[in-house]
């Protein structure tokens, strides 16, 4: 079911193709843009979870302090810290140069998934996270974090859920033991009659070092 | 044009996919505790405890470091309906002595509502089963155990935010176990080394939903070529969309 649904993503970024060759970005309207690289492993469901898988590297708490994500030139080296709205959803940074961290969820390099979110774009073009959709997996995402250690984590799916069937327990949830990171942006159409883009895009990523705290 | 009525629905394929393969309750979801030191019980340890609720099932991992080593740690999910949801202050320690023990951070977190057992019952019976909990090899505890059943006001009590996690067992005199003339509040053959609290965290319900992330800038404003374009993805996905969606449902 989920491969014939990409199969057909993929004509309709055809369709709408000829359109993206001027911005540097993928189109977000586009943004099933090719770099969609769906799951082949989709995140496990918990039911489906070996109840007993050993622990990948773990880190202790430290707060994270910016975000490099070289395959698509993010070079942060502040991030805003996010908590949850009136409504119980995910807050956003104010401004749309800046990513923010879900600081009730695991800081970078702590067992679960840790959340970072930024803008696509402005009321003008472009945000920080314009080109998220482009990253791949292996693409490498480091967290410098506060106590002097730096979480570095590799890209393992790439995908895009609409906002009102977003999969909370997939991006939140238990992680098969392994410390994880989430990066969260808009993405598909966006929709002028609520002012939001209807989809989001989330890169899903584990930590791979183990480096030692230095302060 | 033809090509961008067809894109909106196309686009709205994938989450019914994503619909089949999941939701079976409506009471769904995942809550994370960031565990912190207990106020005056001296501990050093933090770490993370994050529990998906599916219906009436949990599946819980805690990793917790810097905490006691090759000691058992009783670990427990509390809620009260008449507790504050919360982890204990300092203001807590109501008999002076300097500590807070389980009982002290009852009116906080309220009584034990699972054990986090390594095997076997994981019910309030299993509290002090101190055979069945990690015993923090390495001073580190990784725990993990799904498949663990509650009652729905359980379940629901973590989807609002309104559990706590706390693990036990401190070391205050620091001779690597248990010990000392101050028995436990919850059984007096165990010292109150044993069974005071050591790190505690409310396990803060997901958000919801998706994140407003964008707002419509960058797909009309990069490029001349995009301004009509993005306008009229906008209108397709304001009208064609929600067709869509009808014809979806019908077949």
């Amino acid at each position: 079911m989920a491969s014939a649904a990409l199969t057909v993503l993929a004509a309709g970024v055809i369709d709408v193709g000829v359109t993206q060759q001027h911005p540097p970005a993928p189109e977000p309207t586009a943004a099933t843009s090719a770099p969609v690289d769906v799951p082949a492993t989709p995140p496990a469901h918990p039911h489906h979870r070996q109840p007993r898988q050993p622990f990948g590297p773990v880190l202790t708490w430290s707060a994270p302090t910016g975000l490099a994500i070289p395959a698509i030139g993010i070079d942060l080296h502040d991030l805003v810290r996010l908590g949850r709205t009136s409504a119980g959803a995910l807050e956003v940074p104010s401004s749309f140069d800046v990513a923010g961290w879900y600081d009730l969820g695991p800081a970078p390099g702590q067992l679960g998934a840790a959340v970072i979110a930024g803008h696509v774009d402005s009321t003008s073009g472009p945000a920080v996270f314009w080109r998220l959709g482009q990253l791949h997996r292996g693409d490498l995402v480091r967290v410098p974090r506060r106590d002097g250690s730096t979480a570095t984590f590799r890209v393992y799916a790439v995908a895009q859920y609409p906002k009102d069937h977003f999969p909370t327990v997939a991006v939140y949830g238990n992680t098969s033991n392994r410390a994880e990171l989430r990066l969260i942006t808009c993405g598909g159409t966006f929709d002028a009659g609520t002012g939001h883009y209807r989809d989001n895009t989330v890169v899903f990523a584990r930590l791979i070092s183990h480096p030692a705290a230095t302060a | 044009m033809r090509s961008v009525t067809r894109l909106a629905p196309l686009v709205l394929a994938v989450p019914l996919s994503f619909a089949a393969t999941g939701v079976a309750f409506a009471g769904n979801g995942s809550a994370t505790a960031q565990l912190k030191p207990v106020p005056l019980n001296e501990s050093h340890a933090s770490g993370t405890a994050t529990v998906t609720v599916t219906g009436d099932r949990l599946d819980v991992t805690v990793d917790v470091h810097n905490i006691l080593a090759n000691n058992p740690h009783a670990a427990h999910i509390h809620f009260g309906a008449d507790a504050l949801h919360e982890c204990p202050t300092a203001a807590a320690d109501t008999d002076h002595n300097g500590h807070i023990n389980t009982t002290e951070g009852g009116p906080a977190y309220g009584p034990v509502t699972v054990s986090l057992t390594t095997s076997g019952d994981t019910s309030p019976k299993s509290t002090l089963a101190v055979d069945r909990y990690s015993t923090a090899p390495g001073g580190t505890i990784d725990y993990s155990r799904g498949s663990i059943h509650v009652s729905p006001a359980v379940a629901k009590a973590i989807l609002n935010s309104e559990a706590v996690v706390v693990v036990h067992g401190n070391d205050y005199n620091h001779d690597g176990k248990y010990d000392g003339k101050t028995k436990s509040d919850l059984d007096k053959s165990l010292p109150t080394e044993a069974t005071d609290p050591n790190v505690c965290g409310v396990l803060v319900a997901a958000p919801s939903g998706g994140a407003a992330t964008g707002v419509g800038g960058g797909s009309t404003g990069t490029s001349p070529a995009l301004i009509g374009l993005g306008g009229a993805l906008a209108l397709a996905a304001a009208g064609t969309g929600a067709v869509a969606y009808r014809r979806r449902t019908q077949s």
